[in-house]
């Protein structure tokens, strides 16, 4: 690690001047759980690190509100998966966090962090857009708003410019709807998965209104595979349905191989799992 | 780590071999490669740089043409990326097919990367592969729609 | 309490469960590690590593290195061998050199060394060095290698330690670094007679032993003498070794070892003390040299291994001829690799009595990461092939597993494969065990929905390395305190307090009152090594003699002063009389070398090859997800031969923590390798079992034996009950899936591309 400048400003509208559009060199970090790694690997070598952690407390909160959750970027973690609010409006999240990395982690790790790092084997995109999640992205030139299904554009690559940084995540509470997340390990229990499967539907009973079914970890980004969704929608659950929702999932989703898993593999695994989380949703994705 | 692939061009086999063939042509089929140098007729040297989200790899290549026969194309790529330990190897085979009056491109590269970039960062690299694949088919293909349309 | 030298009452300090003595400095954070040591004016090195895995070094250009801003020096082995002209070094061969010279022979090898006070600008410089290779064809598979004409080494060059490898000095064309046999009758013709033949063919993948300490030395170098603070299982060989190398006497080359953070077998012998010591001498200054756990993946790892065993059964399931041929891939530098060849290799048959054997046994050069010892020296490769294989038979000939073994098992009195006559090796009683925990008797729900259930076991034997030597002082002190000086790492399997209630036994003071002294090869005399669960047994009985000659040194200073016999006289009240006040000292000692044959040449034969037998046995309950592969071990148990436990409770976390590891090994665990190149080296890629990785029930429990020749009635455990756990399970899922798995890991792809297999749809490969 070679000598870098950090900067520690108090405002989030500081916080993206400081940034620079042109420089890749120039990053911000916030609980710095992947950043750290990159740059101890020797693959990262900032000149300049803009911190995050002094930026204005609003955006280390969770509010409920208009029927969501209004989520600050620098939240951790840790109180995403204490706050009572989540629990009550996005119990998927809650129920996800408790095999999401480790305690050591989500105490520093955050949302924006969790979600700008791109890392395709990260729990909480796909939940979170299966949740049909939208972000505040602000920069030196005003705001936007962001799907967060449009957010992703490769391994660790989103659409974030240079000088543009996550405020806030929205996310609209799952209400009636059933949801389960499933990750899917290949080698010790707490190892990154070798698939993700977040699925959230609008059902009554086995009868499916709407689905949102989202892979990750085994593709290259977090992504909603839309013609699964569309094999669901309106049909009654059963076995065949099921597998021929996975099969346009297979069809759909880009697969990477890995130390996880071979493509064929993965293949089959999410073949299997989105049966498994719409089932698991089904039986008892409410709570 | 083997990536290989096959797509289809409408363009009769010669034009899309001699476009390929071409070093000059090729390099600005790929995302990346420049400062293109030519030792002897089957050797050449060339910076290649690439950027995954914020982190950039560049590294210094030299090219052995080592078959080039219409039909198909071999070649070995040594790489040594800069401020890193590291080293790349790859062979590649390109062998084109005519299918009617469009030509089948099939293409395989064996590569491997040794030191810090080849112990963490081969499902990267991968996708890196596929998405520079991606870039490369479309420029292929839209040179001859250009050159149909002309 | 007061110590006095009257006769001990037995088993007040052996056999209880006495916490750890270092525990609380452990937990509290104040042990002492030479990963955290610093030294005044110390430098750290960083090395730049080979990208080639086997080719000429045609260049190294260091002269950007040499510009960073605080970086005091780089060097390459020709500064090296200005200091140390014959820089190779090992345990086995004298192969591996302090720095690449000449040729690299792995990816990852040391080539330069970069010196600053600063740990990242050395870091930032070995990034700037460059090297130019002449790329030679390289060797990864340990079969391959026996043939190949690509050869590791030129030519061999044996250490002249061990008698077996002599006929290998000079030898050029090879990369067999030992070729082991055994020949017991005749095979040939038993194969002919009998019924049916049964032959397989097992493979273990690399693996390696990730101590949470990873590998630190540092030297401090002068022309008077040379320290170093290492994190060793083996001070006394570095001394050897070091001593060598400098052309010293061995009294000017001291070795400190604080606590270890484990060893598991990857700080054995030498590793980076011959770098840091020629550091030091260059420098002139302290030099430490603290790997990170990514380049742990360049320095030691398992023997990834090729098994083909064949078996000769008659129409009753006698087992009549064992055919062996294990091939251990060793990697570019020999280590200790010809040992675990040899000695894993003579029992590769089993624990079952074969009238005919024939074992040959290779220790082979290859162009990865060295391998060495790990947590049960070359057995666990064994055994999972040879339970796997008895598995096979007992299905295919329709025999039921338990009969078939115990039809054929090695029981007391009986000639081992070595014509050593089996003795104190419970191997039928801990089969008994490990069926009685595991209900074996009682009916199994196998299940018929997606998730199969199935159950298996396994049973081995395990000889010591033999033979071997060590060397214990006790000191009794003028107050009556008592002081054991031994050579012994504790490495976190509990060995100091296990010493030192041998010490309280025999001398009748409470184990928590002996100081055991931090092990420095100038004060603790020699021992030959922590490995192999060698420690107990042989240390063991050293310490107890030189108990018990400190013991009959205070009965005589009893009858010197005028004691009565059979006085009770607190021992400082004896110094007191004698030296009138408190000083003077009383020194035990005691030397340990069990006796031993050396295997006949050509046979392997021996009447008594080994100082005592190990025995361990596992079973396992699993659930197979028939969807996906995965396996949940809802049940392992594990059963060893410890003979008399010193303490019940250390001996129970050792199981627990050998099976452990062996279900990472087992289940997960691999180092995947891509033209050399380690893929996975980083703990991000490499997964050890974490706790939701525990068997939901673990059964850990040891048999009640007496080892007659052992100390106490007790023998070691420390690596014993790794050895089963890898065919328990592959034969349990067998039992519920039908499938059986020739190559570890079992992971969940394995798994199910050979149920897709099995159904006839196989799974596509890429």
């Amino acid at each position: 690690m070679t000598p870098f400048e950090l900067a520690e400003p108090t405002k989030l509208a500081d916080a993206v001047k400081l940034l620079d559009p042109d420089d890749p060199t120039v990053r911000p970090i916030a609980g710095g759980t992947a950043l750290m790694l990159m740059m101890k690997a020797g693959v990262f070598r900032p000149a300049k690190l803009i911190s995050l952690r002094g930026i204005e407390s609003k955006y280390s909160g969770i509010a409920a509100s208009g029927g969501g959750l209004r989520v600050g970027a620098m939240t951790t973690l840790n109180a995403l998966e204490r706050s009572a609010d989540v629990k009550k409006l996005a119990p998927l999240i809650t129920r996800t966090m408790l095999t999401l990395s480790n305690v050591r982690v989500r105490n520093v790790a955050t949302v924006g962090g969790a979600l700008a790092h791109g890392d395709p084997h990260m729990d909480l995109p796909p939940v979170l857009m299966a949740l049909g999640a939208k972000l505040t992205v602000i920069s030196p030139n005003g705001e936007r708003s962001v799907a967060l299904e449009d957010f992703f554009t490769g391994y660790y690559e989103t659409v974030l410019e240079k000088n543009e940084l996550i405020a806030e995540a929205h996310i609209p509470a799952q209400g009636a709807k059933r949801a389960a997340y499933m990750k899917v390990t290949t080698g010790s229990a707490d190892d990154w998965p070798a698939l993700g499967v977040a699925v959230v539907l609008d059902s009554d009973g086995k009868a499916i209104k709407s689905a949102r079914v989202v892979v990750s970890a085994a593709t290259t980004k977090a992504t909603r595979v839309k013609s699964a969704e569309a094999v669901l929608a309106g049909k009654t659950v059963d076995d065949k349905l099921l597998a021929q929702a996975g099969d346009a999932a297979v069809e759909e989703a880009e697969f990477i191989a890995d130390v996880r898993g071979s493509v064929p593999y993965k293949r089959e695994l999410l073949r299997v799992y989105i049966k498994r989380a719409v089932r698991q949703a089904l039986d008892g994705g409410a709570q | 780590m083997n990536v290989s692939g096959e797509f289809t061009i409408k363009a009769p086999r010669a034009a899309v071999f001699d476009t390929i063939r071409d070093p000059k042509s090729f390099i600005s089929l790929v995302d990346g490669i420049r400062d293109l140098k030519e030792i002897d007729p089957t050797h050449y040297q060339a910076v290649f740089e690439t950027k995954i989200a914020y982190l950039n790899f560049k590294f210094n290549v030299s090219v052995e043409v080592t078959k080039l026969e219409v039909g198909e194309i071999a070649a070995k790529i040594e790489g040594t990326p800069l401020g890193v330990v590291g080293r790349l190897t790859a062979t590649t085979s390109t062998v084109l097919t005519e299918v009617g009056d469009e030509t089948k491109v099939a293409y395989s590269v064996d590569a491997a990367l040794a030191g810090k970039l080849g112990s963490m960062g081969q499902p990267v690299m991968r996708s890196k592969a596929k998405d520079l694949e991606k870039v490369f088919v479309s420029r292929l293909r839209e040179r001859f729609a250009q050159a149909a349309a002309e | 309490m007061t110590m006095t030298h009257d006769a001990p009452k037995a088993g007040s300090q052996v056999g209880r469960s006495v916490p750890r003595l270092e525990g609380r400095d452990k937990v509290t954070g104040r042990a002492e590690y030479t990963h955290t040591m610093r030294l005044p004016g110390m430098l750290t090195c960083k090395l730049f590593r080979s990208t080639v895995a086997h080719g000429r070094i045609k260049s190294i250009d260091t002269s950007e290195a040499k510009k960073v801003p605080g970086v005091f020096a780089v060097v390459t082995i020709d500064d090296v061998m200005k200091v140390i002209p014959d820089p190779y070094y090992g345990p086995a061969f004298h192969d591996q050199p302090i720095l690449a010279h000449e040729k690299v022979r792995f990816v990852g090898e040391p080539v330069a060394a970069v010196l600053a006070m600063d740990p990242h600008v050395a870091e930032e410089a070995a990034q700037l060095i460059v090297a130019e290779y002449e790329e030679l064809p390289a060797v990864y598979d340990e079969v391959d290698a026996l043939t190949t004409k690509t050869y590791v080494h030129d030519v061999l060059k044996p250490a002249g330690t061990f008698a077996d490898l002599k006929h290998l000095k000079d030898a050029r064309d090879t990369n067999t670094a030992l070729d082991y046999r055994l020949r017991k009758g005749d095979v040939d013709k038993a194969f002919a007679q009998a019924a049916h033949v049964f032959e397989h063919e097992f493979k273990t993948q690399k693996v390696l032993h990730l101590p949470f300490e990873p590998h630190a030395s540092i030297a401090d170098y002068k022309d008077t003498g040379v320290t170093v603070y290492t994190a060793s299982q083996g001070p006394s060989f570095v001394r050897t070794e070091i001593a060598r190398l400098l052309g010293w006497p061995e009294n000017k080359v001291r070795i400190k070892v604080p606590y270890l953070g484990s060893g598991y077998g990857a700080k054995l012998y030498i590793k980076l003390e011959a770098l840091v010591v020629a550091l030091s001498m260059i420098a002139r200054r302290p030099v430490k040299l603290a790997l990170t756990f990514e380049e742990l993946f360049y320095q030691i790892t398992k023997h990834p291994s090729t098994f083909r065993i064949k078996s000769g059964i008659d129409k009753d399931g006698k087992i009549i001829a064992r055919k062996c041929e294990v091939f251990w891939n060793g990697g570019a530098y020999a280590d200790i690799g010809p040992r675990v060849t040899q000695k894993s290799g003579l029992t590769a048959s089993g624990p079952y009595e074969i009238d005919n054997v024939w074992i040959d046994s290779y220790a082979l050069y290859t162009n990865v990461t060295p391998a060495g010892a790990l947590r049960g020296f070359g057995v666990p490769q064994l055994v999972w092939a040879y339970e796997s294989h008895s598995d096979m038979i007992a299905r295919a000939l329709k025999l039921d597993p338990v009969e078939f073994r115990r039809k054929n098992l090695l029981r007391e009195g009986r000639p081992h494969a070595t014509n050593t006559i089996i003795k104190d090796a419970a191997v039928e009683k801990v089969m008994d065990h490990v069926l009685d925990r595991m209900n074996w008797s009682k009916p199994f729900d196998k299940s018929t929905g997606v998730v199969k259930r199935g159950r298996g076991f396994g049973i081995s034997i395990k000889a010591v390395i033999t033979p071997t030597t060590s060397v214990a002082i006790v000191n009794v002190s003028g107050d009556g305190s008592v002081t054991l000086y031994c050579g012994t790492i504790d490495m976190g399997q509990g060995s100091d307090t296990a010493m030192a209630q041998m010490v309280g036994e025999v001398l009748n003071v409470p184990t928590e009152t002996v100081r055991v002294v931090p092990r420095d090869t100038d004060v603790t005399p020699y021992d030959m090594g922590t490995l192999g669960s060698r420690s107990l047994f042989h240390m063991g009985h050293a310490v107890q003699r030189a108990a018990a000659d400190a013991r009959d040194k205070l009965k005589a200073l009893a009858r010197e002063v005028g004691e009565p016999e059979g006085s009770n006289i607190p021992v400082r009240d004896l110094f007191v009389k004698k030296y009138g006040m408190q000083a003077g000292n009383v020194i035990g000692t005691g030397i340990f070398k069990p006796d031993y044959i050396p295997p006949a040449p050509g046979t392997g034969l021996s009447e008594n090859v080994t100082a005592f037998w190990m025995v361990s046995g596992a079973g396992a309950e699993v659930e197979v997800d028939t969807e996906t592969g995965h396996v949940k071990i809802t049940k392992l148990v594990n059963v060893v031969d410890v003979g008399k436990a010193i303490n019940p409770r250390i001996v129970e976390t050792q199981i627990s923590g050998a099976a452990l590891m062996q279900l990472g090994f087992t289940m997960f665990e691999k180092m995947h390798i891509d033209g050399g190149q380690v893929t996975n080296a980083s703990l991000a890629d490499y997964k050890i079992p974490g706790f939701h990785d525990v068997p939901t029930v673990m059964d850990n429990s040891h048999v009640d034996t007496n080892q007659a020749n052992g100390p106490f009635g007790a023998k070691g455990v420390g690596e014993v009950a790794t050895f089963c756990v890898s065919p328990a399970i592959a034969n349990a899922i067998d039992d519920a899936v039908g499938v059986r798995l020739t190559e570890l890991p079992l992971n969940p792809e394995s798994v199910y591309r050979a149920i897709r297999a099995k159904a006839g749809k196989p799974l596509e490969d890429e």
